[in-house]
């Protein structure tokens, strides 16, 4: 998701890969509140100004301890300052308080002593009469370049030295003049940052067909429509139509059975998607959606066995569920999203450990969510399932159910995907007797 | 004030040496220093480091870049930082080297200067277009050693080239392989119905046969030639690789029976890395090559100066040069034209 946002400047994209996930239903409105607000506004002449932004918080900071600026940096800081105080004109005609920008035209007036507002910047000759005195004589020794007799070449290098002291005295004079401004430079740097992460934020939800999502704390997540971005692009790209669906959940655990190829992980791997989207403020994958907030999202997924490490996927998995289970006890405040555990060992035993894990996690705040091809008997469990194959058709609907009972479908599908004939002919006479 | 007058027709002129201490800096200070800047905006860069006092290689003693008032120029942010003239900062590109980001300013108090600028194909394709916002009129890059490849028409639509006894102590020699290279730079442009659709492919090897059918080898690079179970010339009229010619191909052509109806083509004359041996073996069975794009060589200036200390007679030098090449030769330094 992170590579679909359009973030135009550097220091935005920093900002927004530093970020950390918000968990409070506090911060998460407000900072959905500025999204709305941009979400709104046609924000294409900011995006165009926010291009030229530079990361100069090494600037600012030097600016801060009192170092003196060279030429590079000063022109940093003007062209900072010219920017942000462009993007605040047009913040202003759209009436758009998202984001807040200081008024920087004092740091444009001290480094523009000519007035011309271009972005540019020397130690202009205005900043001192001996400067402009003493360039307009190596200009008129220096002539196009020619050699010069030894004399003249003196006189031009006691020239030239002069010119660098008096540089260097008027960039002390002009460090000293915009440290005070150096914290509202930093505040505009980062505000800027922000905003160009809200219209980064704003064009992906258009593009993508994201929603707002509303937050709670220790209540019901709900998606309707929920999709899967990646998935659904491509499918989209082979011509295909996505199949949404609709799930919620609260702190009774909930099991997703159906058959193979029923996109249950991908469920699994949408909600995970959808619970970080949403607190790290992003535009959410599904129609619309209630997301209950957590600390920390698990998602046990695939199968992590190491020849080297000397484990079988099945001692993989389960250590990495015993450390969801672990942290679970411990009071973490986790969405716990697993898929088919214990699917690698022998159907009896498999049935009984998740059973076991159902039962030991029992109803948690942040919402447990499995996906299974056994048959639980688990009582106080919410169940799903995959509407499956009809006509040879995948239907993807997940549909709530009261009997654990998995659907038999594995054969069909087998044969669907063009499994050898005669295997599959072996396997149905099996099952017959 | 020799070819002043003709630098002018173009937007763009690349100066590129055929070996170090050619005296390519000489020439671009030449130029520089006589451009009327009252009526035409100029913006200088270089691929490798320019107008140091020093050779890096050799220590011999080199002259530095003077940039005159109004010019505007990119060179990396240390080499900003020494620089030895009054200048305006007016961009940081996103362009970066070795030596830190690369800027553009534009001098106010004329100076002297160390440009070092992008040095890929396509950054500098990025600059070229980038410094037009500033309204320049001609673009000058200063090409580092053996290095053709910003003299490339994609990048600059004119060239100056600079030779002399650092490419060879041997009269005959250099003039010899600098009539070789003036000779692929004079290459002829293909005038085909096909042309513009060559100019759009990206890569490999494609040949188009006599109904203008395009055909992919499907081959990466002329590199992969060794991969070729059947004859590609069979039935063609073209061969194009996007890639470098080398003589593996240019033999391969050579060698079939076809290589009379065969041209073949290249992107420009940079893509160009045949010997000379092979090249007159080719065209003596009746091979010929042409080029999508092409660049206008304007002068070829020399430095009859080696670095070992080695001094061939400019004058005959110039003479033998312009006789095999059919251009103007320049010594720049003995004949200090006026400004």
């Amino acid at each position: 998701m992170y590579d679909t946002l359009d973030i135009i400047s550097p220091c935005g994209r920093k900002m927004l890969l530093e970020g950390e996930m918000m968990t409070t239903k506090r911060e998460i409105d407000f900072h959905y509140r500025r999204l709305n607000e941009i979400y709104d506004k046609d924000c294409t002449k900011i995006a165009h100004k926010l291009m030229c932004l530079k990361d100069i918080h090494t600037t600012l900071s030097r600016l801060e301890n009192g170092t003196v600026l060279d030429d590079i940096e000063l022109f940093e800081v003007k062209y900072l300052a010219i920017v942000s105080s462009e993007v605040l004109v047009l913040l202003q005609e759209q009436n758009i308080v998202a984001v807040g920008l200081p008024h920087l035209e004092k740091v444009v007036e001290i480094l523009d002593p000519d007035g011309v507002n271009i972005p540019s910047f020397y130690v202009y000759d205005s900043y001192s009469d001996e400067l402009r005195e003493v360039r307009k004589q190596i200009k008129a020794i220096q002539g196009n370049g020619e050699e010069l007799p030894d004399d003249k070449r003196q006189q031009l290098a006691v020239l030239l030295q002069r010119n660098a002291d008096l540089e260097l005295e008027i960039r002390e004079m002009l460090s000293g003049r915009l440290r005070e401004f150096a914290g509202d430079l930093s505040v505009a740097l980062r505000n800027l940052s922000f905003l160009d992460i809200l219209i980064a934020k704003a064009g992906q939800m258009k593009k993508l067909g994201l929603c707002f999502p509303v937050v709670v704390e220790d209540g019901e997540t709900f998606y309707n429509g929920m999709f899967n971005p990646a998935v659904k692009d491509a499918l989209v790209a082979k011509g295909k139509e996505y199949m949404p669906v609709d799930i919620e959940f609260e702190r009774e655990p909930v099991t997703i059975i159906g058959a193979n190829m029923g996109g249950k992980t991908v469920v699994l791997k949408s909600l995970a998607l959808n619970q970080l989207l949403t607190q790290f403020g992003f535009g959410v994958a599904a129609h619309d959606c209630c997301v209950n907030l957590v600390d920390e999202v698990a998602l046990c997924i695939g199968d992590d066995q190491s020849i080297e490490k000397g484990i079988s996927s099945f001692a993989a998995e389960m250590m990495a569920i015993n450390k969801v289970v672990l942290k679970i006890r411990e009071g973490r405040n986790m969405l716990a999203l697993v898929d088919e555990p214990a699917r690698t060992t022998n159907p009896v035993e498999g049935t009984a450990l998740v059973e076991g894990l159902l039962d030991v996690l029992g109803e948690i705040k942040g919402g447990f969510v499995l996906t299974t091809h056994y048959n639980i008997l688990n009582g106080n469990v919410k169940r799903y399932r995959v509407k499956g194959l009809r006509d040879n058709i995948m239907d993807y609907t997940l549909e709530v159910t009261h009997c654990g009972d998995v659907p038999h479908e594995a054969v069909a599908i087998a044969e669907s995907l063009g499994i050898d004939l005669q295997w599959i002919e072996c396997t149905k006479r099996n099952l017959n007797n | 004030m020799p070819f002043i007058n003709e630098i002018l027709k173009y937007d763009s002129l690349s100066i590129v040496g055929l070996e170090k201490n050619v005296g390519k800096t000489e020439c671009l200070n030449y130029i520089l220093s006589r451009l009327p800047l009252q009526h035409k905006r100029v913006a200088v860069t270089s691929i490798g480091i320019d107008g140091e006092n020093k050779d890096q290689v050799t220590s011999t003693k080199k002259p530095e870049i003077f940039l005159r008032e109004g010019m505007y120029f990119s060179t990396a942010e240390m080499h900003y930082k020494e620089r030895r003239l009054v200048s305006e900062l007016v961009e940081i590109t996103n362009e970066r080297s070795s030596l830190g980001r690369i800027l553009t300013a534009k001098v106010a108090v004329g100076g002297k200067a160390l440009i070092s600028g992008p040095s890929s194909g396509v950054s500098l394709r990025r600059w070229v277009a980038g410094v037009q916002k500033f309204g320049i009129d001609l673009t000058i890059i200063d090409g580092a050693i053996s290095r053709l490849s910003s003299a490339s028409p994609a990048i600059s639509k004119a060239m100056v080239l600079s030779t002399g006894a650092a490419f060879s102590s041997n009269i005959n020699t250099l003039v010899q392989k600098t009539r070789f290279v003036v000779e692929m730079i004079g290459l002829p442009k293909l005038d085909d119905v096909v042309r513009d659709t060559l100019c759009d492919i990206e890569s490999g090897v494609w040949g188009v046969d006599f109904e203008d059918n395009i055909i992919d080898f499907k081959l990466t690079s002329a590199l992969a030639l060794s991969s070729l179970k059947s004859d590609i010339t069979a039935g063609m009229r073209l061969i194009f690789t996007v890639g470098a010619l080398t003589d593996k191909l240019l033999n391969l052509v050579a060698d079939s029976k076809n290589v009379k109806n065969v041209t073949l083509v290249v992107k420009d004359f940079t893509k160009i890395f045949v010997t000379e041996q092979c090249y007159r073996v080719f065209c003596a069975r009746g091979g010929k090559i042409k080029v999508l794009q092409k660049s206008k060589l304007i002068a070829v200036c020399v430095n009859p100066t080696a670095p070992n200390g080695y001094v061939l007679d400019s004058d005959i030098l110039c003479e033998k040069l312009q006789d095999a090449l059919g251009l103007p030769v320049y010594d720049i330094v003995k004949n200090n034209y006026d400004i």
